[in-house]
C-alpha cells in the first residue's frame, strides 16, 4: 500500500482528464438524489458533501436486467464489449459488498462471466466516510468506514486536499505521478479515522448472532419482527450485497434477460408444483435476515450485510434490520448454545 | 415509397357476428394488416390484452360485441363497454389517442357492416398516421 | 410527551383489549429514525402506551388486514383514507365488518419527506410538531414550516379527512373540513397535448425498479396472483424496459378504477419517489363524472365496474336502437 497526497483543486483536473482515457462512473446529483452514472461532463461530478446514492453501486456489474443472449432463428450469446473503466466515489460498503458477491459469483464452479468481465475492467477508487449517516453501521457488522476491501484506491478527504492511499497494482498505474503523503499528514488521517469510527456502533458478535438465529428458526420471533413487513422488494433491492436474480425469456423481444428478483416476492421461492416453501411473508422475512447474519456466516464466515443502511432508510414501514439483530441477541431461544 | 398499412387489431366476441358469411370472412379474408382475436365475449377482453395490441405496434384497436341484452353470457358486454370505454378515456390521457378506438356493438340484422367498419376505420387511421407513443413491446430490431 | 390525541386512542385501545372486544389494536409507533412511524399490533392492554399518531404516519394501516386471519377481531385507528379503504374492503367480501372495531381519528394530514428535505444528502435529524407548525432539524440547519407547506399532495387533495363508519371517533379536530368532491389539480396535466401527456407518464414511469412497493403498500391490491407475476402466457415483460414499466404502472392504475381511497400510500413508499396517485385520481375523477360516485363512502354502493347499470343511454344504445361508434 502506498499513501500518496492531492489536493481538491488538482484531484478536479485528474477526473477531467481520466474522463478522456476511460469511461468514468460517478455520483451525478439528479434534482432530488444522486446516482452513479457515466461522466458525461467532469464538472457534474459530485465529489464531496455526500453519503451515498440511493440506487445501490452493484447495478454496474449486476445490472438490474442484463440481456444474456438473443435468439433470431439462431443463438447468440453477448459479446464482451467491456471497455476499462472507472468506478470513482463509492463508499467502501458498496466496495466490500462487491468483495462479498465475488464470493457468490466468481469464486464458485462456475463463474458468472457476465459479472467477471465487467468487475475486472474496472478501477475502483472509493471514498471513506467522514460523516456517516444515522442509518449508517458498518462498524457493527465487521466494515469500516474506511475500509480498503476490493478497492484499487481510497480517498480520504482532509480538509482542503485528499489522502491517496493506493492499494493495487491498478490503483498505481492511475495514481503514480502523485506526491508521497508526509508523516505528519498520515498521522492527521489515524487520528480523523479514529474520530470517526469512534462515533460509529459497536461490533455485533458475529458468532453469538449467528447462533441465536440459528436457534430461532422455528420460534415466534420471526412472526413478531415480520408482522408489519408488507412485502414489496425495497430492501433487496437497493442492497448492495443482495444478487438473487431470475432468468426470463422475453419473447416478444426474442431475449433472455436476467433480472434481479428477491426472497421477499412470493413467486420467488413458488414452485412448478404450485407447492411453495416460504409461503407467507413470516419465512420471506426470515430468510433475508438469516441469509446476511447467518447464512453467509456458514459459508465464508463473514456476515453478508456491509451496514450502508439503504434498507432501515427506504423500508415504507421502517422495519429496521438492525433492531432485528439486536432483538434476536437479547432473546432467550431453547437450546440455544451461549 | 409504399406506405404501410396501419396495423389493426379486431378484437371480436364469438357470437355478435350473426350471419355465418361474415363470421366466414373474418376468419379468413381479413386483410394482412388486420389481426383477429376472438373471444368467447366481449367481456372476456381483459384491458391487458388491449395494452398488449398497443405496446406490440397496433395503430388502431376494434372491439365488436353483441348489443345489451343480447349478451349470450347475459351481462358480459355491459361490463366490457364500461371497462373498455374507461381504458380507452384513459390511454387517450397517457398518449394513445382515442380516435384509435372503435367499439361496435352489433346487432342481429347487420349483416356485411364489419367490412365497411373495417374499411373506414382504416382511413381513419391512415389519416392519423402511425401511433408514435406506447409502442414498447416489439421486437428489438424492429424498433430502430 | 403524549399528545391528548395520542391519549385517547390509548384509552380506547386499552378498554378493547381489557374488555375483550378485539384481539389486537393496529396503529402507530414510534419508529427507529426520527422521520419514521412503524405500524404496530398491540395485543396487551399494558402495551398500549406505544401507540401514537402523527402526521409521519405514512402508511395506510388497512392494508394489513389483507395479511392477517379474517376471522381474528380487529380494531385499527384510520383517519378518513383507511376508513374509506376498511370500507371497500368489507364492500368486496374481504372482511367482515362485525370483526373490525374502527377508532376514527379526524386527519391531520402526512408529511411529505421529500418537500422537507429539499435534497436526499441533507438528512433530517428530528421533527417536531407543534399544532400548525413543524419545527424540523436538518443536518444542513434548522428550519420551521407551516404544516400545509410539507403536506404530501394526496393529502393537500384530500376530499374526506373525517372517517367514514368508525365505531367511535376521536374527539380532536383534523386538519380540515370535508369537502365536495375536487381534484381540480388534475386539469393542468389534462390540458396538456397527447405527446406531453405521454412525455410526463414516461418521465415518471422509466424510474420504475420494480420492487412493488406501491402495490404491497395498496390496501386495495390483495390478489393472490398479481397479473405481473402470472408467467403462463406472460403479459407483462418483467424485465426493466418501457414496456413491462408502463404496462405496470397502466394497470396497476387502472384497476383502482373506482376503488382507490386516494391515500397516497403508494407513492410515499416508492423508494424512487415515483409519481403515480394523479393516474389513479384521473380514472377517479372520471368515475365521479360519468357515475356520480366516489370510493369508500357508501357502505352499501358497488364501485361502476361491479355494478353494472342500464347506461344505454350514456352509449348511445337503445335496446333495439342503432349502434354507436
Amino acid at each position: 500500500m502506498q499513501a500518496k497526497w492531492i489536493s481538491k483543486k488538482e484531484l478536479k483536473k485528474l477526473l477531467t482528464a481520466w474522463t478522456k482515457h476511460y469511461l468514468v462512473y460517478a455520483p451525478i446529483d439528479n434534482d432530488h438524489e444522486l446516482a452513479f452514472q457515466m461522466v458525461k461532463e467532469p464538472a457534474r461530478i459530485v465529489v464531496d458533501g455526500y453519503s451515498n446514492t440511493r440506487y445501490p453501486a452493484k447495478s454496474l456489474f449486476l445490472p438490474q436486467s442484463e440481456v444474456l443472449m438473443k435468439y433470431d432463428g439462431i443463438l447468440h450469446s453477448v459479446e464482451n464489449t467491456e471497455k476499462e473503466k472507472i468506478l470513482f466515489g463509492i463508499r467502501p460498503c458498496d466496495a466490500h459488498a462487491m468483495q462479498l458477491l465475488e464470493h457468490a459469483l466468481v469464486d464458485v464452479e462456475n463463474p458468472d462471466l457476465y459479472w467477471k468481465q465487467k468487475r475486472e475492467s474496472a478501477i475502483v477508487i472509493s471514498k471513506a466516510c467522514i460523516a456517516p449517516e444515522e442509518t449508517c453501521f458498518c462498524t457493527a457488522v465487521g466494515g469500516s468506514p474506511f475500509n480498503t476491501a476490493d478497492s484499487d484506491v481510497l480517498l480520504v478527504e482532509m480538509g482542503e486536499d485528499y489522502c491517496v492511499y493506493v492499494l493495487t497494482e491498478k490503483g498505481i498505474s492511475l495514481c503514480k505521478e502523485l506526491p508521497d503523503a508526509e508523516d505528519t499528514q498520515l498521522q492527521a488521517v489515524k487520528k480523523l479515522t479514529k474520530k470517526v469510527v469512534g462515533r460509529m456502533p459497536v461490533l455485533l458478535p458475529k458468532q453469538e448472532l449467528h447462533n441465536a438465529l440459528m436457534a430461532s428458526f422455528e420460534t415466534e420471533f420471526w412472526k413478531d419482527v415480520s408482522q408489519s413487513c408488507l412485502g414489496c422488494g425495497v430492501c433487496t433491492f437497493l442492497c448492495p450485497s443482495c444478487f438473487c436474480f431470475d432468468i426470463v425469456d422475453e419473447t416478444v423481444r426474442k431475449e433472455r434477460v436476467r433480472n434481479w428478483d428477491t426472497c421477499m416476492f412470493r413467486t420467488y421461492s413458488l414452485e412448478a408444483s404450485g407447492h411453495n416453501p416460504r409461503p407467507t411473508k413470516v419465512e420471506r422475512t426470515r430468510q433475508r435476515i438469516m441469509h446476511k447474519f447467518a447464512y453467509w456466516v456458514d459459508l465464508i464466515d463473514e456476515i453478508g450485510c456491509t451496514g450502508c443502511g439503504r434498507c432501515v432508510k427506504y423500508c415504507p414501514v421502517n422495519i429496521d434490520i438492525r433492531e432485528i439483530a439486536e432483538k434476536a441477541l437479547h432473546r432467550e431461544f431453547e437450546g440455544m448454545k451461549k | 415509397m409504399i406506405r404501410k398499412k396501419p396495423a389493426i387489431v379486431l378484437f371480436q366476441c364469438q357470437y355478435c357476428l350473426a350471419s355465418s358469411m361474415d363470421q366466414y370472412w373474418v376468419e379468413t379474408e381479413l386483410p394482412e394488416n388486420v389481426k383477429l382475436i376472438k373471444v368467447s365475449c366481449s367481456g372476456r377482453i381483459d384491458p391487458l390484452y388491449i395494452l398488449n395490441a398497443v405496446q406490440g405496434g397496433a395503430d388502431g384497436i376494434m372491439v365488436c360485441g353483441c348489443m345489451p341484452e343480447k349478451c349470450h353470457y347475459k351481462e358480459g358486454n355491459l361490463h366490457a363497454r364500461r371497462t373498455l370505454s374507461e381504458f380507452c378515456n384513459f390511454l387517450n390521457l397517457l398518449g394513445y389517442s382515442q380516435d384509435r378506438f372503435v367499439f361496435h356493438w352489433m346487432n342481429i340484422d347487420e349483416r356485411g357492416v364489419i367490412q365497411s367498419l373495417l374499411t373506414e376505420f382504416e382511413k381513419n387511421l391512415e389519416k392519423l398516421g402511425a401511433q408514435p407513443h406506447l409502442k414498447t413491446r416489439t421486437f428489438s430490431q424492429e424498433k430502430a | 410527551m403524549p399528545t391528548t390525541r395520542d391519549q385517547k386512542i390509548q384509552a380506547e385501545a386499552k378498554r378493547l383489549l381489557q374488555e375483550g372486544v378485539v384481539d389486537v389494536v393496529i396503529g402507530f409507533t414510534k419508529g427507529t429514525l426520527p422521520y419514521k412511524m412503524q405500524p404496530c399490533f398491540i395485543q396487551h392492554a399494558e402495551d398500549v402506551e406505544q401507540l401514537e399518531l402523527n402526521g409521519l404516519c405514512s402508511n395506510n394501516l388497512a392494508v394489513y388486514l389483507n395479511h392477517r386471519p379474517k376471522d381474528e377481531r380487529t380494531a385499527i385507528v384510520v383517519r378518513g383514507c383507511e376508513s374509506r379503504a376498511v370500507q371497500t374492503l368489507v364492500l368486496e367480501n374481504r372482511h367482515a365488518r362485525e370483526n373490525l372495531y374502527l377508532i376514527g381519528v379526524p386527519c391531520i394530514g402526512i408529511l411529505d419527506l421529500q418537500k422537507i428535505q429539499q435534497h436526499e444528502q441533507d438528512p433530517v435529524l428530528a421533527i417536531q410538531e407543534e399544532g400548525d407548525q413543524v419545527h424540523v432539524t436538518l443536518k444542513s440547519g434548522e428550519k420551521t414550516f407551516q404544516r400545509s407547506e410539507i403536506l404530501h399532495n394526496a393529502c393537500l387533495h384530500c376530499n374526506h379527512p373525517l372517517p367514514v363508519n368508525a365505531d367511535m371517533i376521536i374527539d380532536e379536530a383534523g386538519l380540515f373540513e370535508e369537502r365536495t368532491f375536487d381534484k381540480s389539480y388534475l386539469e393542468s396535466f389534462r390540458s396538456l397535448s397527447l405527446k406531453e401527456r405521454y412525455q410526463e407518464f414516461t418521465k415518471e414511469a422509466e424510474r420504475c425498479i420494480r420492487c412493488y412497493a406501491c402495490r404491497e403498500a395498496c390496501p386495495m391490491c390483495y390478489c393472490e396472483e398479481c397479473f405481473v407475476n402470472h408467467s403462463r402466457p406472460q403479459w407483462v415483460d418483467s424485465t426493466i424496459d418501457p414496456a413491462g414499466q408502463q404496462a405496470w404502472h397502466i394497470i396497476r392504475a387502472f384497476h383502482q378504477t373506482g376503488r382507490c381511497v386516494s391515500c397516497g400510500a403508494c407513492e410515499r413508499a416508492c423508494p424512487m419517489n415515483i409519481k403515480m396517485t394523479y393516474l389513479t385520481d384521473l380514472l377517479n375523477q372520471d368515475m365521479f363524472k360519468e357515475y356520480d360516485f366516489e370510493p369508500g363512502l357508501d357502505p352499501a354502493l358497488m364501485p361502476p365496474f361491479l355494478a353494472l347499470g342500464e347506461d344505454n343511454e350514456k352509449f348511445g344504445v337503445g335496446p333495439e336502437g342503432s349502434h354507436a361508434g
